[in-house]
């Protein structure tokens, strides 16, 4: 499949958005991109989900830090050059005060996106996230991918740290 | 005419209603002084993450409809993330009310001035879309200005705030694990967590935003 043909599927989408309901996820703070766009078609339609469009992905993060203070639970949707934007706020919010964040990300620049001028942040994604300290998953297919949100909306509470689970169009279908 | 921050804080902490309100304070003088203020709601402070207590308001009154939230930020960190009104625009939360102090200055990291420039904060919040903006000029006022806001926000309420470099700014005090702890007891209802609280003063500059 093409990088940013959209997918004739949405099957993966729709996992997403039933686990994110499944695990307690209310609030989505998000930043657009072209596979973030594909599977908010699908988020905007759950009846329990409230997608938060915000200007900068910093904010998103700080919502979802606000979110789980007052008992909420968010999931932050943003691309991966925004979570590199995220690096101060993670560290001086997130993990200076050990607080729940989950972050779903498309991972543009990697072996499975042929478009050349997302692969520098493909591939200073992966170790700028080591460097952070924050952890990371990818996503293993949409088979896959709903026990895998599942599974990090729960470590992310445990833990009270953040985590970083990538997904790829090819998850998205 | 601008006002002693301090008594813009009393007149603040007089007026929250612990029975709805929850404070959030952006890193710097607010954040310090709240540990060493009668301040009888849930209150959350930041000591870094510049410019993100709008944005963790925000989520807080999303996800507490059921109260109020109320937001403090500088003008410094405003202007670091003023994109954050159209987001609290858009979201519409309409009980969330920040409060802007602008003193033209970042005092936590020693004084030095912001861009010379006399933004018009209120304007840009109406700008942004914000429903309610508007700038109170006396400490005594805030009370009725904040109940102004309380059923139409979100709203944003710049305070002129003296600068004074003699000023002796509480250092922090608390640590964030406490800090959280505390927050979220009190906003289930429990005991507060012990919190660090006194200390004593020290002069401006003794912590800095970034590392030198």
């Amino acid at each position: 499949m093409s990088p940013d043909a959209v997918p004739a599927t949405r099957g993966g989408a729709r996992a997403i958005t039933a686990a994110l309901e499944e695990a307690g996820v209310t609030l989505v703070p998000s930043v657009p991109d072209t596979w973030i766009g594909w599977l908010m078609e699908e988020l905007r339609r759950s009846r329990t989900l409230r997608v938060i469009d915000v200007a900068r992905e910093e904010d998103a993060v700080a919502i979802a830090c606000g979110a789980a203070l007052g008992g909420a639970r968010a999931a932050v949707v943003i691309q991966n050059a925004g979570l590199l934007n995220c690096g101060a706020v993670i560290a001086s919010l997130v993990q200076l005060y050990r607080i729940p964040c989950f972050f779903l990300v498309s991972y543009r620049g990697d072996a499975r996106d042929p478009v050349y001028y997302h692969a520098p942040k493909g591939e200073r994604t992966e170790p700028t996230l080591a460097a952070w300290s924050v952890r990371h998953v990818r996503a293993e297919g949409p088979a896959r991918i709903g026990v895998q949100i599942r599974q990090a909306v729960a470590w992310v509470e445990e833990a009270q740290a953040p985590l970083a689970l990538s997904f790829s169009a090819e998850d998205l279908a | 005419m601008s006002v002693a921050r301090r008594a813009w804080l009393d007149a603040l902490v007089a007026a929250l209603d612990p029975a709805r309100d929850l404070l959030v304070a952006g890193l710097g003088a607010n954040a310090r002084y709240l540990p060493h203020l009668p301040v009888r709601v849930p209150h959350f402070a930041l000591c870094d993450a510049m410019g993100a207590a709008i944005p963790l308001a925000l989520g807080m009154a999303l996800a507490r409809p059921d109260r109020r939230v109320v937001a403090l930020e500088g003008d410094g960190s405003l202007l670091m993330n003023l994109g954050t009104l159209v987001t609290v625009a858009a979201a519409g939360a309409p009980n969330l009310t920040a409060l802007v102090f602008v003193n033209h200055h970042y005092e936590s990291s020693g004084g030095q001035r912001l861009p010379a420039v006399p933004a018009d904060f209120a304007a840009v919040a109406r700008g942004a879309g914000l429903p309610t903006a508007e700038k109170i000029d006396a400490a005594g006022d805030l009370a009725a200005a904040l109940a102004r806001c309380a059923p139409g926000g979100p709203a944003l309420l710049v305070l002129p705030t003296a600068y004074d470099p003699a000023e002796m700014v509480p250092p922090y005090s608390e640590r964030p694990d406490e800090i959280r702890l505390s927050f979220r007891r009190a906003l289930q209802g429990l005991a507060p967590h012990p919190r660090g609280g006194g200390g004593t003063t020290r002069p401006r500059g003794d912590t800095r935003r970034r590392a030198p």
